[in-house]
């Protein structure tokens, strides 16, 4: 090892003696080589290039860094967006681009003993898949980060669209479209209706919560109305009161309430 | 498998939502500080006239370019940090700024204006002495790099090497410094010590010896600190034995065996006892010689401007007392700034013409002390010519306590950058006190109050104080009536210690944090301004913190208390720091002296008669002191003792020992545990955070059957990695240990993985993360532990008393970063589900649901894990930038970060620090006990009224109806 400090000139050629004796022909031998070869004192240089398209390198340069293996070892970004990491000793390294603002993905760089490199994508479940990439690097941006969540926004076709919307607007079209498509004087579709409104209605005991709330409103307000108000309300309670069931049934009960209002008024 | 991938998909949607940051509360609620440590070298920007630039170099491996109005970052580079980052020395030519990086393994040249890199290149080995820019016929275009053994060359322009020589007979001499004059030589000057120095000078343009020379001087044994170059060429060095000056001449037709002697008695000065002189002198530019002129400095207060002239020294002025000197030029003027000392807080700096002596006049600027600060270290003056030709400056003041200041003539601070800050230790969130009104309707229900007072006397107090609180509403409001009158921008809503008070939720609270340098410091959660600093200026430099809150606010009148336990890590001694985490005074109460070694310090639940909870100390004897120690809580302790256990970890004997308290305030060990060194070595022993609750009991399961959680306060978490390293047998281990009896609960052990290990232990569960050696990634692990279907105890847990082994459950996902550090949420109740926050090398902090990390996600879904809500196991875990708490505002380095309950059950305060400071809030569960900040109050008020007309037309039309149909 002494003459190795000797003269300066010497030092690749003793170096690449070295390498020989430590040659490894598997690359996945990665980490073991790393520690092996510290010792040794071969470093290595990791070279690429990140783009951003459409962006001035001088934007954003100033912000970056190239992260190998965390902060194992650092590089920085040259004014043209070509990085080199110096000093980087044989073994497996996940080489990352971090820019506040920029998306970057990472690559998987292997460097032999020999000093011999090759890119790959990385692949955390499946460490030994190879997927060549380019080297020297050539990390390109994916765009900017998304670090925000879009606010909901209220918009009219979002309320239109709402379930709830649609459970109102529906019923109210087949109220007032059914009466005109139906023949509802015809005493055999009456029946039918009757009959498939009683088996919606499972339990007639169960108070119709509706119709309570009905009650109570018109109740109250009836007596500071005009009597015309709380004649005109009275009545339809009543009828309504006929089709009692349970709430999950209410609309089809009130259509159907139309439906004999309608019938009635002729 | 589509049904898989189906719900997993439905998850991610599902915690889509928790965590992020809407676009519009950026800066609403968190805010960043950027520091970039203690300065080690410091230049203006100076090739343009009106740059506003200054470069500095840090101890803490970051280069940076600060704005001089408003002391801002422009743009910074953070290294690696330890020694392979370490920035050596800093070169400033025109726009390109030469860093020598790495004990002189790298030299980098970054350009000023932009912030980035214009070449970096690789050195030859050897240790780093010195570097200089070298020019020749008036332009500098080469940088020297001298190192133990060899000297280099480089192109400024692209870093290439010039040439490189050996330096001769390396092995005796010790080379320690390089000089250009700028006439094509390059000297390296080396030294025998206590025999010679040796001179060498190179050709600037093949590095050809042109001459090697050797001096006598056996009276010199470092060139660095007693030498320095003035003049065309002069070497000049200071012995403090004879005591006189000593002078040779590099020209390079050197051809004396000899220095000249000068005696400083000839001279008429002599050298203050027991003090090393100091040269300082001055190149303005790098292509041509170094001034004549130069500082001696013979007492710690002694400065004199001396001359050379053809062969003679002459002073020019003698300043005594003076604090600091500087050189710096302008133009073509140099001048030489002194700063003296004024009075007890205040110094003056004064310019001085740096030829003659003479003052300049309208100079004067007074820098202010900081009482709680420390001494002036440095000063960098930035000269610059007025209109009128004469010399303007403004100064960049360095303390000990790494503050940085800026002033401008006549003493107005333009910025101040507490650099201590890039280096907190450890923190905590204290809350703010009530303000007085408050405080007045606290005492009102305090019971001493209510058994004294009559009835009558309540009534009036009530009366009273319901005033108060008018009389404060309504100078609430018009001081709201006549702030809205005033324009936006002269509306000032500062903080200040004496309008600091809690508010309704208890969000802004007092961070408190300790710096390495022992500096402490009061920052307002809510703004980040500093309300208090105190600098502790007898800390030793390697000393170690903890810090405790023994009274919070709660107790008034009694002021809160903070007890910080400062340590020297090398003799173990002990001092404490007692001050006020409001005002940062110290505090009236004398913490004991503590002549022995402390090894643990316990904070007790128990409390005294002034409601500070009782600290102990356990010394080397195993002999316990406690503070405060009043009659009151000592006979508390004779009572308690039997309940009091402690632990104490020996990582170098791998040790682990039990002990409880006996009534006399002796020890016993009643458990040990050891670690065989040769195998394993602790790395960190982990216990739960006592301020912390859990909420449920249990975990609901599938079929509505309970799965109790194992709720263990005493448990601690051992992390322990092999000694071998190799990546075959390299192991970490993770032991889970009872402290009151030192029963092992559990133990694990990760094969084929070695450290860093991050570990939070909570609840019921400890996550750890290390490297997985076998498949080079980082991995995460959780251990779960739960008592089964029944609980034993379930009014009490007693670790005496639990016959039960827990079941254990663990499951390990893989992680696609390395991490920095790692901390859980924290919330008042524990309702809230909890978070992980992650530190990420990259700057970011991932919030990661814990939901993520539960071992009893499911490989294959079945009814009952759906009706769980367990999300299906996937082997890695995501990255996904919406979940980073702090957006595009990357923490370089996180060291740590410190979580706090607020008021609120859904939110959490969030301090990460590092090199900078970030402090947020985060809501695990969103934010479910107030009305969140997007509620749209309109769109509600608006369905509201619509519904109100529509019910009114409808009622309308129906009477019409009604009507009609009973006319027919």
């Amino acid at each position: 090892m002494w003459h190795r400090e000797r003269i300066p000139l010497l030092l690749a050629f003793v170096q690449s003696v070295l390498v020989v004796g430590w040659c490894f022909t598997e690359m996945e031998a990665g980490p073991g080589a790393a520690m092996s070869t510290q010792t040794n004192g071969d470093r290595f240089k990791i070279e690429g290039r990140a783009i951003v398209p459409g962006v001035k390198t001088q934007d954003w340069v100033s912000t970056a860094r190239v992260l190998v293996d965390g902060e194992e070892h650092v590089g920085f970004l040259r004014t043209d967006g070509s990085f080199a990491v110096n000093d980087v000793p044989s073994g497996s390294y996940v080489v990352e681009v971090v820019t506040p603002t920029y998306r970057f993905e990472a690559v998987r760089v292997d460097i032999t003993s020999k000093g011999k490199m090759r890119a790959r994508l990385v692949n955390y479940i499946k460490t030994s898949e190879v997927i060549r990439q380019p080297y020297p690097l050539q990390i390109r941006s994916s765009g900017p980060h998304s670090y925000f969540m879009k606010r909901e926004t209220w918009g009219w076709t979002d309320f239109l669209m709402n379930p709830m919307v649609m459970m109102m607007v529906l019923p109210l079209l087949i109220i007032v479209l059914l009466p005109k498509v139906v023949n509802t004087n015809d005493p055999e579709m009456r029946k039918e209706m009757e009959q498939s409104m009683n088996m919606l209605n499972p339990n007639p005991e169960l108070p119709d919560v509706s119709e309570l709330m009905t009650k109570l409103f018109s109740g109250s307000k009836g007596s500071s109305k005009a009597g015309s108000s709380s004649k005109g309300t009275r009545p339809a309670a009543k009828r309504r009161g006929k089709h009692s069931g349970a709430s999950r049934a209410k609309k089809l009960s009130m259509q159907n309430n139309s439906a004999d209002l309608d019938s009635w008024d002729q | 498998m589509a049904k898989l991938i189906l719900l997993w998909l439905k998850c991610i949607i599902l915690y889509n939502a928790v965590d992020a940051v809407f676009e519009d509360q950026v800066g609403k609620f968190d805010w960043r500080q950027q520091y970039v440590g203690k300065v080690r070298f410091s230049h203006f920007d100076t090739h343009v006239q009106s740059s506003k630039k200054v470069l500095v170099a840090t101890e803490n491996n970051v280069f940076a370019a600060l704005n001089t109005r408003t002391g801002e970052l422009f743009w910074r580079h953070v290294d690696k940090s330890g020694p392979e980052g370490n920035i050596d020395a800093l070169l400033h030519h025109g726009q390109d700024a030469i860093l020598v990086v790495g004990n002189g393994r790298l030299l980098r040249s970054w350009d000023v204006n932009v912030g980035g890199l214009n070449w970096e290149i690789v050195l030859d080995s050897g240790s780093f002495q010195k570097a200089c820019l070298v020019g020749q016929q008036g332009t500098v275009k080469h940088v020297a790099v001298l190192k133990k053994n060899i000297i280099s060359l480089h192109y400024l322009s692209n870093g290439h090497q010039k040439w490189i020589e050996n330096l001769p007979d390396s092995e005796t001499v010790d080379y320690q410094t390089v000089y250009s004059g700028g006439n094509g030589e390059v000297y390296a000057l080396g030294i025998v010590p206590h025999s010679h120095i040796v001179i060498i000078a190179y050709s600037t343009d093949d590095g050809e010896i042109i001459k090697q020379i050797s001096v006598e001087a056996p009276w010199l044994s470092n060139i660095v600190a007693s030498c320095a170059v003035i003049g065309q060429g002069v070497l000049i060095c200071v012995d403090s034995a004879t005591p006189s000056l000593y002078m040779y001449n590099l020209n390079p037709n050197m051809d004396d065996l000899q220095m000249t002697q000068i005696p400083l008695q000839s001279l008429g000065l002599e050298v203050a006892p027991d003090f090393q002189p100091v040269l300082v002198s001055h190149q303005p530019n790098s292509a041509h010689q170094p001034l004549s002129e130069f500082f001696l400095q013979l007492g710690p207060d002694n400065f004199l401007l001396l001359q050379f002239n053809n062969g003679q020294i002459v002073t020019l002025r003698d300043f005594k007392p003076a604090l600091l000197v500087s050189f710096a030029t302008t133009g073509e003027k140099t001048i030489a700034a002194v700063m003296s000392p004024k009075n007890k807080t205040a110094s003056s700096i004064n310019l001085f013409s740096a030829e003659t002596g003479r003052r300049l006049l309208d100079t004067t600027l007074i820098f202010v002390m900081d009482p709680n600060g420390g001494k002036p270290e440095k000063i960098y003056i930035q000269p610059f010519l007025k209109k009128d030709d004469s010399v303007g400056y403004r100064a960049m003041v360095q303390t000990e306590d790494h503050t940085l200041t800026f002033i401008q003539q006549p003493g107005r601070v333009m910025w101040t950058r507490e650099e201590a800050l890039s280096d907190v230790v450890t923190m905590e969130m204290v809350d703010l006190p009530l303000t007085g009104t408050q405080a007045e309707l606290e005492g009102e229900f305090g019971k001493k109050a209510a058994i004294q007072d009559g009835l009558m006397s309540m009534v009036f107090k009530r009366l009273s104080s319901q005033l108060i609180l008018l009389q404060a509403w309504i100078s609430h409001l018009w001081k709201l009536f006549y702030d809205a009158r005033k324009p936006r921008s002269q509306v000032k809503n500062e903080v200040t210690i004496e309008n600091l008070s809690r508010d309704e939720f208890n969000l802004q609270k007092m961070m408190v944090m300790v710096t390495a340098s022992g500096k402490l410091f009061g920052i307002d959660s809510k703004t980040g301004s500093i309300l208090w600093r105190h600098y502790l200026n007898d800390v030793p430099s390697n000393a170690a913190f903890k810090l405790m809150v023994q009274r919070t606010t709660a107790h008034f009148p009694h002021p809160p208390q903070c007890t910080l336990l400062i340590k020297d890590k090398d003799t173990g001694l002990t001092t404490l720091h007692v001050f006020n985490p409001i005002f940062g005074k110290k505090s009236h109460v004398t913490p004991p002296a503590l002549p022995q070694p402390i090894l643990q310090s316990l904070l007790l639940p128990l409390m005294d008669q002034d409601y500070a909870k009782v600290l102990l100390l356990v010394d080397d004897q195993y002999k316990v002191s406690a503070f405060p120690s009043t009659k009151n809580v000592l006979q508390q302790l004779q009572e308690m003792a039997s309940s009091i256990f402690f632990y104490l970890v020996d990582s170098s004997q791998g040790r682990l020992s039990g002990y409880r308290l006996r009534t006399d305030l002796s020890t016993e060990q009643i458990w040990e545990v050891v670690i065989p060194m040769e195998i394993q070595r602790i790395v960190s022993v982990k216990g739960k955070r006592p301020n912390e609750h859990v909420h449920s009991q249990g975990r609901v399961m599938g079929d509505r059957s309970v799965l109790y959680k194992y709720l263990n306060p005493n448990l601690l978490a051992v992390v322990t990695e092999s000694t071998d390293t190799h990546q075959e047998r390299s192991f970490v281990g993770i032991i889970l240990i009872d402290g009151v009896t030192g029963r092992i609960i559990h133990e694990a052990v990760q094969r084929k993985a070695r450290g860093p290990v991050h570990i939070v232990h909570s609840e019921n569960w400890v996550v750890y993360e290390y490297w997985s050696t076998k498949s080079r990634r980082n991995e995460f692990s959780v251990i779960e532990l739960y008592e089964g279907m029944e609980l034993y105890n379930s009014t009490v847990f007693s670790s005496l008393d639990r016959p039960h082994a827990p079941q254990v459950l663990q499951q390990s996902y893989i992680f696609p970063s390395a991490i920095s550090t790692m901390e859980a949420t924290l919330t008042e109740k524990g309702i809230t589900s909890r978070h992980l926050l992650i530190g990420l090398p990259s700057g970011g902090i991932l919030s990661l649901p814990k939901m993520f990390l539960d071992p009893r996600r499911p490989e294959i879904v079945s009814e009952q894990s759906r009706e769980e809500n367990l999300i299906p196991y996937a082997p890695e875990l995501m990255i996904r930038t919406e979940w980073f708490i702090n957006y595009n505002q990357s923490i370089s380095r996180v060291q740590g970060i410190h979580t706090s309950p607020s008021g609120l059950e859904s939110t959490c305060l969030v301090v990460a620090y590092g090199l900078d400071i970030y402090q947020t809030r985060v809501y695990p569960s969103k934010q479910f006990d107030v009305l969140k900040d997007d509620y749209d109050y309109m769109l509600i008020s608006s369905v509201l009224l619509a519904l109100f007309f529509a019910t009114m037309i409808s009622k309308r039309l129906a009477e019409v109806k009604l009507l009609n149909r009973a006319w027919r």
